[in-house]
């Protein structure tokens, strides 16, 4: 089955005068299946808006290739792509009312006019904004302007929708009920899409598969359910919020999350194959529904010498002596060797 | 403005001494256009038009406001000709040097403008034996050029870059593109660009100084020429209605297209 976009080693780098130039993503490979939903996640600067740019036609790679429904693409112009996109800064054209803006890529690809102001209605429909069809987008909040932005794009039934951050400009409790707005669109429309954010919570509610860069490389690529509980990487597992890198005798690196690690009273023993070692509590913060506790291991020195637990309790004190316990099923081993 | 006086009352006071000292001028020019008498004594002596109507029969005014209109017209509509493309590739494309680019745009602003007159006098009308409605034109699209490029620059910077691109990702050519979505997105600045370069190439002195020739005279430089000779209120009439047309012509612009908007944020 041809995947919907492919990359084939496909690099940017930004020439500066007089340098060697930045290079924003080095030799990426990814392929797209029809009616996924992809998530391109990673901090600031990991090269994630320049893939989406780049898979739209706004920027061209300076290496490899772009295949769009199995045609290469990389030099065709963003209007011959059939792609349809979503801003961060939703991008309405101001002039004109919310059925002109939705309707506005069916009237570019010469839609009979009356098919044209049908179907965009069918649009807004489908985000729950027909009402609004004839003001204009100034009137509209955040999210109503965000729900006109994902109407206008799936209008012309695109190949791929692609997202750039769609969801950062809106508050936190706005953004999971557009999440879910977003994720019903897609599976109502069966339109494969590739979304690009920071946000791991949104990656992991929204992906069929997540696909994780650091410094224009892919680090790992799954489904959230394999990548979550084994990152591959330290850089992976430290965006993922595992906190804990303990470094144990006798073994290379590990990692384990902080909800994961248990705190025994100590002179108690964890059951077997569990790693258990003796420590003390060096800090505790009170969070409700338990506590963020700190605890040294004994006779380890340096940054892999405390574990961050969340513990369910509010029983520990600084100083406290506890057997921290690291299940064996939840510690993953990270490649040896590695840099930061 | 009753609070502010209650509140504030020595920055009220200084508020009105400067409106004073800028309106007042301009209200007893007023007062004495509209004179029954012979000379521009103030206050005047009785109320008369017949000062408006000695200006509309005075052939060389009439003659200057035709040059001075299609001085202006003609100027303007080259400014923006030159100065909306400038803008647009200077806020949106990768102009190489874009602020040395950007300062020549504003130059006129800086030289001399009788200086400009005296360079186009000697090199474009005596040199080139160009005609003084030519030099005219040439030397006002020049001076209104910073007015073209930054207030139409300012409404471009205004409006979001993704604009464009949100068309060409729907299927957009670059012309549609510019048809559908930039130009509608630039009319507001289009529009007080227009209206600003045109008044101000109507008021211009210093540059339309030199730049005359038989029966070609700018109207604000052929009321100075009068001036010369005869000292009567038919200047002032002039005067008042040459403010009249910059004032309705200020006016339909805050109607039209939110002149404010354009300078304020």
């Amino acid at each position: 089955m041809t995947p919907v976009v492919e990359l084939d080693r496909v690099g940017h780098r930004f020439a500066a005068k007089g340098t060697a130039g930045t290079t924003a993503v080095a030799d990426l490979d990814l392929a797209v299946r029809r009616g996924e939903f992809t998530t391109l996640l990673g901090p600031s600067g990991c090269g994630k808006t320049t893939t989406l740019r780049m898979i739209a036609g706004f920027l061209r790679p300076t290496s490899g290739r772009i295949l769009l429904e199995g045609a290469d693409a990389t030099r065709t112009p963003p209007e011959k792509r059939n792609i349809g996109m979503v801003f961060q800064s939703y991008a309405l054209f101001p002039h004109m009312t919310l059925l002109d803006n939705v309707g506005y890529g069916l009237r570019a690809r010469k839609v009979p006019a009356a098919e044209a102001r049908e179907r965009a209605g069918r649009a807004l429909e489908l985000v729950g904004l027909s009402h609004a069809a004839d003001r204009k987008p100034a009137a509209l909040s955040g999210g109503q302007q965000q729900r006109v932005a994902l109407a206008r794009a799936v209008a012309i039934r695109p190949s791929v929708l692609l997202l750039d951050e769609p969801l950062s400009n809106l508050d936190a409790r706005l953004r999971v009920q557009m999440r879910r707005e977003l994720l019903q669109v897609q599976r109502e429309t069966g339109l494969t899409a590739i979304l690009v954010t920071h946000d791991q919570d949104e990656a992991l509610e929204l992906s069929d598969t997540m696909v994780i860069l650091n410094g224009g490389r892919l680090e790992q690529q799954g489904a959230p359910r394999d990548v979550f509980p084994r990152p591959a990487s330290r850089f992976v597992a430290e965006f993922l919020g595992y906190d804990n890198f303990p470094e144990l005798p006798g073994r290379g690196p590990v990692t384990i999350r902080p909800e994961h690690v248990r705190l025994l009273p100590a002179g108690e023993r964890e059951a077997d194959g569990d790693t258990g070692l003796d420590g003390t509590v060096s800090a505790v913060t009170y969070q409700g529904a338990g506590c963020l506790v700190e605890a040294g291991i004994d006779g380890a020195g340096g940054p892999g010498a405390a574990v961050r637990c969340l513990h369910p309790a509010d029983d520990l004190r600084p100083g406290d002596r506890v057997r921290i316990v690291l299940p064996r099923r939840h510690l993953v081993e990270l490649p040896a060797g590695e840099q930061r | 403005m009753i609070a502010m006086i209650r509140t504030r009352p020595l920055l009220s006071l200084l508020a009105a001494a400067a409106f004073t000292l800028m309106l007042g001028p301009v209200a007893i020019l007023i007062g004495v256009a509209f004179t029954a008498g012979d000379t521009l004594a103030f206050p005047p002596e009785g109320f008369s038009l017949r000062w408006f109507s000695a200006a509309l029969d005075y052939p060389p005014f009439i003659d200057a406001f035709g040059t001075s209109l299609v001085v202006a017209a003609v100027s303007t509509v080259l400014a923006l000709a030159l100065g909306v493309p400038a803008t647009l590739a200077l806020n949106r494309g990768r102009v190489p040097g874009r602020r040395v680019v950007e300062g020549l745009f504003f130059a006129p602003i800086v030289v001399p403008e009788l200086v400009l007159s005296l360079a186009l006098f000697q090199q474009v009308m005596v040199g080139m034996r160009v005609t003084a409605l030519g030099a005219l034109v040439v030397g006002h699209t020049v001076l209104l050029l910073p007015y073209t490029v930054r207030v139409v620059g300012a409404s471009l910077a205004l409006a979001d870059p993704r604009l464009e691109e949100a068309a060409r990702g729907l299927g957009a050519g670059p012309v549609r593109t510019f048809f559908t979505v930039t130009l509608p997105v630039m009319a507001p600045g289009i529009v007080s660009a227009t209206i600003l370069a045109f008044i101000t190439s109507l008021n211009n002195v210093p540059l339309s100084l030199l730049l005359t020739g038989p029966g070609v005279a700018t109207l604000p430089v052929e009321m100075l020429n009068y001036v010369q000779s005869s000292f009567d209120p038919v200047v002032a009439a002039v005067s008042v209605l040459l403010l009249a047309l910059s004032v309705a012509v200020a006016f339909t612009t805050e109607r039209v297209a939110g002149f404010t908007k354009v300078f304020g944020r």
